[in-house]
């Protein structure tokens, strides 16, 4: 549709954008200068009438933060260690649909079920499974004569347990987008490899491997992302415990808005994870930006 | 001796069969498929399984591990209908579906300026409606929480679904963008040629030809709307409590918890969402693919 055929409807056309927009900064982008605007401020929900100006003091403080920079340290493993085991997992089951499996479809609409779900329940079904009582995982590890504890009640373990529910979850969104990239190699090549001789897993890691490493560095860093800011499940399994083994940051900025009623403090923090992931983004931008275009072509 | 027609339905078989073989690309040995797709089912189904298993289990043996065959009890179904647990269940329903039908309405309109029109400006409006989707939702929740507060909108149905109708704006604006993509601008341009004014091209040609992306965009606002805990967590405390709150209000980390109850309200959360994805799988495919990669 063009000018011409339009006429008067230009204004129309714009007037129909309009309620988007405002909604869109109404909601999303003025609260995010809004948080900024606090991070500057004294403000205790409980103690406070109003935010009261504090220049960078909130800031001073979150430099010396140790509790933050724990959570920091644990949301960065957390984050590092589920994304590997969701990439390396999802490359395996992405070759598997990639070789056109019987009812390929319908399995992948019941792979894709995990990411679907909410995730507090996908950490119910997990804390039930991990549970002392009512779970099978304890219940085996009774069987085999191991000595006893409670899963999410140690430190380490707990942390095991949420990587485990977490790759359980997000396993399908890495290899549903790997399994894209795969389909996007001509077939040929693959006949071509299988003409020249080569074994199946010589036409995985010399022929497919190089040609959906930007989509892996695409889905890595999607998982990287979302992983570093963990909230539903740490909720749900562990409450971030026991003691702070398992608060990752998300949480960390929870407790310190809602729990402590430190809401300047509690925007400080978010301000700086919005200051540390935009560079880490740009970061990212700057040296796969490349693979990412060519990813989305 | 074989009849000629029995010759040529053998030649036609190995043909079928010589292109199949060509189409596949490669014939794996069977039994790799097999036990991939059993590595599959492994993988996803028994966690879900073991949460239904809970779910009718009945009481006197909950804490029975190795009982894993009984006689199902569907009491605890029962009684979520006429106890305090159906509430968050209808609260989610409804805020779910208001929010998305609105942010469908929202989103469509916008999608339309977007896929049909160029004005100056157009390439950073886009990015603008797009962009919030990459800065986390946590950076907006201190000042939503004042601003509902302000309003008196704590633990409303209504707050929650003017948050909800505006959170996947962006979102819808790009899976109608690619359904809108696919409608033939010829069939625009002879309608306002016959006079069509632009309301009616809207209603009566462009949103009947991007039905599959409004029915996309309204499942996957709906699925991201049912499933949102932070918000409803620090918005609502028990008119307007959703069911994915509902549930982490049995939790408290490791104590012993209500396992029956709170194995229901996880099933039940998760039907609605089974269905619409063995329903519409092929457009949640694209729709997620399309939200993952954010624009």
């Amino acid at each position: 549709m063009r000018w011409a055929t339009l006429g008067r409807g230009r204004l129309y056309f714009l007037l129909l954008t309009l309620p988007a927009v405002l909604y869109v900064i109404a909601w999303r982008t003025a609260p995010a200068l809004y948080t900024i605007c606090l991070s500057f401020t004294q403000y205790n929900i409980i103690y406070d009438p109003g935010p009261r100006w504090n220049h960078l003091a909130n800031y001073l403080r979150l430099l010396h933060d140790s509790g933050l920079l724990q959570a920091l340290r644990l949301s960065a493993i957390f984050a590092l260690a589920a994304t590997g085991i969701e990439l390396v997992i999802g490359v395996g089951a992405a070759a598997f649909f990639d070789s056109d499996p019987p009812a390929r479809n319908l399995l992948l609409g019941i792979f894709l079920l995990p990411m679907v779900m909410a995730p507090v329940v996908v950490g119910t079904v997990w804390s039930a499974l991990f549970d002392p009582t009512v779970g099978p995982i304890m219940y085996l590890f009774e069987v085999l004569k191991a000595p006893e504890f409670q899963w999410l009640a140690s430190p380490l373990t707990a942390f095991l347990g949420l990587i485990v529910a977490d790759a359980w979850e997000w396993t399908p969104l890495a290899a549903l987008l790997l399994f894209a990239a795969m389909q996007a190699i001509p077939r040929e090549q693959h006949e071509a490899a299988r003409v020249d001789g080569a074994s199946p897993f010589q036409l995985f890691w010399r022929v497919i491997l190089p040609q959906i490493t930007s989509m892996l560095v695409v889905a890595g860093g999607l998982r990287l992302m979302d992983a570093f800011l963990e909230l539903d499940k740490v909720f749900v399994m562990t409450g971030g415990g026991p003691g702070t083994s398992t608060q990752f940051v998300s949480y960390y900025v929870y407790k310190q808005a809602f729990q402590a009623y430190e809401l300047g403090y509690a925007s400080t923090v978010i301000t700086g994870l919005l200051a540390l992931l935009t560079v880490v983004f740009a970061f990212y931008l700057r040296r796969y930006g490349r693979m990412l275009r060519s990813a989305a072509s | 001796m074989r009849t000629v027609a029995g010759q040529i339905e053998t030649r036609h078989d190995r043909q079928e069969a010589d292109t199949l073989v060509a189409v596949r690309g490669r014939r794996r040995p069977p039994w790799s498929q097999i036990v991939g797709t059993a590595l599959i089912l492994g993988w996803t189904l028994p966690p879900f399984l073991y949460l239904v298993l809970l779910s009718v289990k009945p009481e006197r043996i909950m804490a029975v591990r190795s009982a894993l065959i009984f006689w199902p009890t569907f009491e605890r179904y029962r009684e979520i209908v006429i106890t305090n647990l159906g509430l968050p269940i209808w609260n989610s329903l409804l805020t779910s579906i208001t929010g998305a039908l609105v942010t469908l309405a929202l989103a469509s309109l916008a999608a339309v300026t977007f896929s049909f029109l160029d004005f100056r400006g157009k390439a950073a409006l886009f990015l603008m409606m797009l962009l919030p989707r990459m800065f986390p939702p946590v950076t907006t929740l201190i000042p939503i929480h004042l601003a509902m507060k302000t309003l008196g909108l704590i633990d409303t149905r209504t707050g929650l679904i003017l948050l909800f109708a505006a959170f996947q704006v962006p979102l819808a604006i790009w899976v109608m963008r690619t359904a809108l993509a696919e409608v033939p601008l010829e069939l625009v341009e002879s309608a306002a040629l016959d006079g069509a004014s632009l309301p009616v091209i809207v209603a009566r040609v462009v949103l009947p030809l991007a039905g599959p992306g409004l029915l996309a965009a309204f499942i996957l606002a709906f699925i991201f709307n049912w499933n949102e805990f932070l918000f409803p967590l620090i918005l609502t405390s028990f008119h307007a409590k959703t069911g994915s709150v509902a549930i982490t209000s049995f939790s408290g980390g490791y104590k012993q918890l209500p396992w029956g109850p709170l194995a229901v309200l996880g099933v039940v959360m998760t039907m609605p969402v089974i269905l619409f994805v063995l329903a519409f799988r092929a457009a949640l495919v694209r729709g997620f693919t399309a939200g993952a990669l954010k624009g």
